[in-house]
């Protein structure tokens, strides 16, 4: 790991070299130790989906152009493709499920540790959900609440509650393509039926439900999981705090979560501010008790606590290799298995919490609600009593952290813009419309060693700032730009176009807005759905100037918010092509013909530069649509 | 001189190396890309099998090469380093060559002859081998006796 | 050693290269009656179809006679071999040799038809042919192939490449009698026909007319084709003529034994005008092509050159694409008397056609239409007398290729001599 660098993140880099001089080996290697990776998988055109195979189309025509059931590129890539959704829209969706689940017992006082935080936000959601609130206990109306979001995945029939949410011209569209979901895992279930040997064998068909359920995803699981989240652990209000490797300190105890959901992490963080435990720690020789957060679990903390954030995707391996992690608790997604076998070469203890994710050679301590503070002392107790075996001569943290200001939600957006006492999203539209500012953008989405750690996600967000774009970011995307200094109002002065500058100034945010964890990029969702209620940017998300972009994308939740992301109308860049490549025709589809069914298309880009002038393209030629005035500061 | 060997135990039939062929014969060398290139790139590797024997079977860069014997335009030739390379430029198009290779391993495109050349242009050696997940694929020296 | 090797085509070439593998040093000199740079009579149809440039028939550098040491005499004929180890030229000179090799190659066979000596009417075996026909497209519209073998084909297939209306006059019932069967020719035939190249077969001509020059051909049914060009193609003729009154031994053409000597001590024999055992029938014939000429110029070199290698035989086979259309024929197509059993395997629409002839459970021949790339497969079954039996039903199988025989060459080791094999069973484990 020497060639050149792997990282945008100069801490990576460092943290890298000294994993390369302690022949530690982390997913950069494995990566390239991968490669060429499979061309047929690449392309999408291997097919396993049942044993007369596994097989594989020819790219190159030499050899068989059908599977043996017959099934031709397209078929075979479309089948794959939208299985991809299933996963990622499940991953999601359980996630939401949970967290409707940890409500629910606590509006029956069945858990230990959470309370109802977002009570504002918990009677609007009443509100919307016919839930009666007058004369009600809190815990009576979260209840019920509970209970109708988590009927929302077993729906058989009808449509989700969520979706009305969105804009009349876009149901309707739902609705004309048979689009809209029913169910969130009705649809999940339907994409594994259709995709079965000789069921749906038309890669439009295919491509209709692999949209239905990713909708399930964005209009319903993904945002059931941000609502009740807000609900639960309160609502997010921009907070300061600081990021990367750096955030880790020699004298403290040095705790990380890692993963996804809040329920865990909220609950370490009041467990982490325990006074016995404060004392133990100084008891074995610690100043304190240092929480730091990696990939979506750090975002949650970070936008709700203020807690650090360690680093996203492919530095969870890094944080470990700095030795001074005495403990780092995980639960569910994207967490590598080789965290396992790398803490054995560290004092750093690895602990599973989820019964639906273990890893090999690490051990599990079973997170349950009912218990949840107890657990959390227990795991942090351990973290302390490791604290010292650390072994201090192979402690490397490096010195570099970046302040970064969070947890922007499409509500706080009313207050930020309107002030406290007339909110509104007026002078948001007004930005656009007066052409300060060119459109937004949504960069998102995870890391992935195809391409330079945090290179892509930087150099997009910085190319589009430069062009007055307001960016919103979310997940590891979020974590990059914090990184580098993005999401600090001073940034807009170096980096944001005139017209992004002025914006910044007057409201005094960042130019790049974080905007929480990958579920919550259903609060995006909601911000375009209030700019097009407070009017004048057209009647549908199609209409509005905004884009999305995934630049170092991997994995298949990153699919399935692609597919709700182009299907709410919003027209998406990815860095990394989808693995569909060898079907031309529905290749063809995705990237053009998608447009003429739900006003929206995917990009695959590579160079963010060229990413970059795509969005731009597209942010004027809908500014165009609009009629709006050209760019104030524009070339 | 060296060749590659397919060590037959080894080999899962994943075919990695047919497309690692291809696209290193390819404009662009680019799998995404390649996959769209017209004329499409051909490879010259290719995997095949009997009851659950695999092999990954390309030219065995013969000693007494009967492609370069058959061929009557003087575009198969020996190069110095022993092995057998076609000069696409002198082909014909007549398959004297696909006639005479007793192993099956040249095919047509269009009116070209197309075999390995050991990736002789890259200088990491053949893309075959290093894309060969279970390393059944090697380049080796060739242990042949005189003449 | 004073080595003399008359004729510059494949197998004096590919004889000069063997003997330099061999004796460094050794006085070579060659004599060829065409001044010209080493070029490939094989490719001289892509040249005429305007597919090659002239520069593209050399199928060696022009450097080759300096590379190798070799005394070039070009442009002068070898008249006749003399009794004491000596040659005549065509100017009266006499060179003396220890070690002779005749390469003479054939000539294209000239009918004994009325009109022949015309202008216009060509054979198509020398660069000068080709050049001849050349220079006279200007004036052609249209011409007239007599004989539907390979010559035939390939300068019909050239002719109608460079815009000329061709016939071809075939007396035989199809074309390409001598290469394959009746079925196999039909696929080319057809495509020929397709691609608009006129063939009339089981006719033959009767007469050319013109004044000097070609103006048309009478065909024995009385028809009459306009021409300006006249190709013939009815196979070539052995270059012996130098060999008469001397005790070297002919036939066809000149006789070998397996070491490709002639009756005459130190006086060698290889190429066309070469008659030796074919390998699958055992008889003494000349399968003209280039791959055997190449095969006994180098066997025949090695032993000028004091070594003592055995020819295996040659073998009838050959290679042709007319319109994208691939055909490859190989060894005994057309078997005659008992015990052959034949496989076949054929697609009219998709132009596949595939038969196999066996005899004993061995292959003896083969002709492959469209799908050719395994030929070469069978060819080695074919050339090393493999028994096939356990394979028989899969020989024809679209996916046949070599990973199907590697239980045979295991089985049959002492056959699979050359090291290649050794190289794929030594990973064979």
């Amino acid at each position: 790991m020497s060639d050149k660098e792997k990282s945008a993140d100069q801490v990576t880099n460092k943290m890298m070299d000294i994993a390369c001089k302690n022949d530690i080996e982390t997913a950069f290697d494995r990566y390239d130790a991968m490669e060429p990776e499979c061309g047929f998988g690449q392309l999408g055109v291997c097919c396993k989906n049942c044993v007369m195979g596994p097989c594989r189309i020819d790219p190159f025509g030499e050899g068989p152009e059908k599977g043996i059931c017959g099934a031709n590129a397209d078929t075979i890539a479309a089948r794959n493709l939208v299985r991809m959704v299933a996963a990622g829209a499940a991953a999601h969706s359980d996630h939401g499920r949970d967290i409707a689940h940890t409500l629910l017992m606590t509006s029956q006082g069945k858990t230990k540790g959470y309370e109802i935080k977002g009570k504002e936000k918990l009677l609007s959601l009443a509100k919307e959900l016919n839930v009666k609130t007058d004369s009600r206990k809190i815990e009576d109306i979260a209840h019920d609440v509970a209970e109708k979001c988590f009927a929302e995945f077993g729906q058989q029939h009808g449509e989700l509650q969520f979706t009305r949410r969105a804009p009349k011209k876009r149901q309707e569209i739902w609705r004309k393509y048979k689009f809209m979901p029913r169910g969130v895992d009705r649809e999940i279930v339907e994409i594994m039926h259709r995709t079965h040997i000789g069921v749906d064998n038309d890669y439009v068909n295919i491509l209709q439900q692999g949209i239905r359920a990713s909708l399930g995803d964005g209009w319903g699981g993904s945002m059931i999981a941000t609502d009740l989240s807000d609900v639960l652990f309160g609502m997010p209000t921009p907070i300061r705090s600081v990021s990367n490797l750096g955030v880790l300190k020699e004298d403290e105890v040095n705790i990380i979560v890692h993963g996804h959901e809040p329920t865990l992490s909220d609950i370490i963080v009041t467990a982490s501010q325990d006074k016995e435990l404060l004392e133990l720690a100084k008891q074995k020789g610690a100043k304190g008790i240092n929480l730091a957060g990696i990939c979506c679990t750090a975002n949650e903390i970070l936008m709700r606590h203020g807690i650090a954030v360690a680093g996203n995707f492919l530095q969870q391996e890094l944080a470990i290799i700095t030795g001074s992690v005495d403990l780092m608790l995980v639960d569910v997604q994207c967490i590598m298995p080789a965290l396992g076998k790398l803490a054995t070469c560290y004092h750093t203890k690895v602990i599973s919490t989820s019964p639906k994710a273990k890893f090999p050679g690490v051990e599990h301590i079973e997170f349950s609600e009912e218990d949840a503070l107890p657990i959390a002392k227990r795991i942090v107790k351990m973290a302390i009593e490791n604290y010292p075996n650390r072994k201090k001569e192979i402690v490397n943290i490096p010195k570099d952290k970046m302040d970064l200001v969070a947890g922007f939600t499409a509500e706080y957006v009313y207050h930020m813009l309107g002030g406290k006492y007339r909110s509104t999203y007026r002078p948001l539209n007004d930005a656009i419309i007066s052409g300060r500012l060119r459109g937004a953008v949504g960069i998102v989405g995870c890391n992935n060693p195809k391409v330079k750690h945090d290179w892509a996600h930087l150099e997009l967000t910085k190319a589009l700032l430069k062009k007055d774009v307001l960016v919103v970011t979310t997940g590891c995307s979020a974590l990059a730009s914090a990184k580098a200094g993005l999401l600090i109002p001073e940034a807009a002065k170096q980096y944001a176009g005139k017209g992004l500058q002025e914006i910044c100034e007057a409201v005094g945010c960042p130019p790049v807005l974080h905007m929480g964890s990958c579920v919550d990029i259903s609060r995006i969702l909601m911000v375009l759905c209030n700019v097009l209620l407070e009017g004048g940017l057209g009647d549908d998300i199609s209409d509005l100037p905004v884009a999305a972009a995934a630049p170092e994308w991997m994995s298949e939740k990153a699919v399935s918010i692609g597919f709700y992301a182009v299907s709410s109308g919003v027209y998406t860049v990815l860095g990394i092509p989808f693995p569909i490549l060898g079907g031309k025709e529905i290749t063809d589809f995705i990237t053009d013909k998608m447009e003429n069914v739900v006003g929206a298309k995917f990009g695959f880009e590579p160079d963010p530069l060229k990413a970059a002038d795509l969005i731009v393209k597209h942010l004027d030629k809908k500014r165009a649509a609009l009629k709006l005035k050209p760019v104030m500061y524009g070339e | 001189m060296k060749k590659v060997y397919c060590e037959v135990s080894k080999c899962v039939g994943c075919k990695s190396c047919e497309i690692a062929c291809a696209v290193e014969h390819s404009k662009s060398k680019t799998l995404f890309i390649a996959i769209s290139e017209e004329p499409m790139p051909v490879h010259r590797r290719n995997v095949q099998s009997i009851n659950k024997l695999i092999i990954s079977d390309a030219c065995h860069h013969c000693q007494e090469a009967p492609c370069v014997s058959a061929c009557m335009s003087g575009a198969m030739y020996k190069d110095k380093d022993g092995s057998t390379q076609h000069d696409e430029e002198k082909c014909v198009g007549c398959w004297m060559c696909i006639m005479a290779c007793p192993f099956g391993t040249i095919s047509r495109r269009k009116k070209l002859a197309i075999k390995c050349d050991l990736c002789k242009d890259n200088v990491k050696g053949p893309m075959c081998v290093i894309s060969c997940p279970t390393k059944a694929l090697s380049l080796k020296d060739v242990q042949r006796g005189e003449l | 050693m004073n080595y003399i090797i008359i004729g510059a085509s494949a197998a004096g070439i590919s004889a000069i290269e063997s003997i330099r593998t061999v004796d460094k040093n050794g006085k070579i000199t060659i004599i060829s009656d065409e001044n010209y740079s080493i070029y490939s009579r094989c490719v001289l149809s892509y040249y005429l179809a305007g597919i090659v440039s002239e520069d593209k028939l050399k199928y060696r550098e022009d450097d080759f006679y300096k590379k190798y040491n070799v005394n070039a005499i070009l442009g002068k004929k070898v008249v006749s071999v003399l009794p004491d180890k000596k040659i005549k030229l065509s100017d009266g000179s006499e060179i003396p040799f220890d070690k002779l090799l005749i390469a003479t190659g054939s000539r294209s066979k000239m009918e004994n038809i009325t009109g022949i000596e015309k202008e216009g009417v060509f054979g198509l075996r020398n660069i000068d042919d080709a050049k001849r026909i050349d220079l006279r497209l200007i004036k052609t519209k249209s011409a007239v192939m007599l004989g539907g073998g390979l010559i035939g084909l390939r300068a019909a297939y050239a002719l109608h490449k460079r815009a000329v209306n061709v016939t071809v006059v075939v007396k035989s019932k199809h074309v390409l009698s001598q290469m394959m069967d009746e079925e196999g020719a039909s696929f080319v035939q057809k495509r020929m026909q397709e691609q608009g190249i006129n063939i009339l077969t089981g006719l033959a001509a009767k007469e050319i007319i013109g004044d000097k020059e070609v103006k048309s051909v009478i065909l024995e049914n009385g028809n009459k084709i306009d021409c300006e060009i006249v190709v013939i193609g009815k196979g070539v003729q052995p270059n012996i003529e130098l060999v008469k009154n001397t005790n070297i031994k002919t036939d066809w053409g000149i006789v070998v034994n397996e070491f490709l000597q002639t009756t005459v001590p130190d006086i060698y024999s290889a190429g066309d005008v070469a008659q030796s055992s074919d390998l699958i029938t055992g008889e003494s014939t000349i399968n003209a092509l280039w791959p055997n000429a190449i095969a006994q110029g180098k066997v025949a070199g090695l032993n000028m050159a004091g070594k003592n290698v055995k020819y295996s035989g040659s073998i009838g086979m050959n290679s042709v694409e007319f319109f994208d259309l691939p055909t490859i024929s190989y060894g005994i197509t057309k078997p005659k008397g008992e015990g052959f059993e034949i496989l076949i395997k054929k697609n009219s629409v998709k132009n596949i056609y595939k038969k196999i002839i066996l005899k004993n459970n061995k292959l003896v021949g083969f002709v492959l239409v469209s799908d050719v790339n395994q030929s070469g497969v069978y060819g080695s079954l074919i050339e090393k007398k493999i028994d096939v039996s356990s394979i028989k039903n899969n020989l024809l199988d679209n996916n046949f290729n070599f990973a199907k025989i590697l239980p045979l060459i295991s089985e049959n080791r002492k056959n699979f001599t050359e090291p290649e094999y050794d190289e794929i069973l030594i990973t064979n484990k």
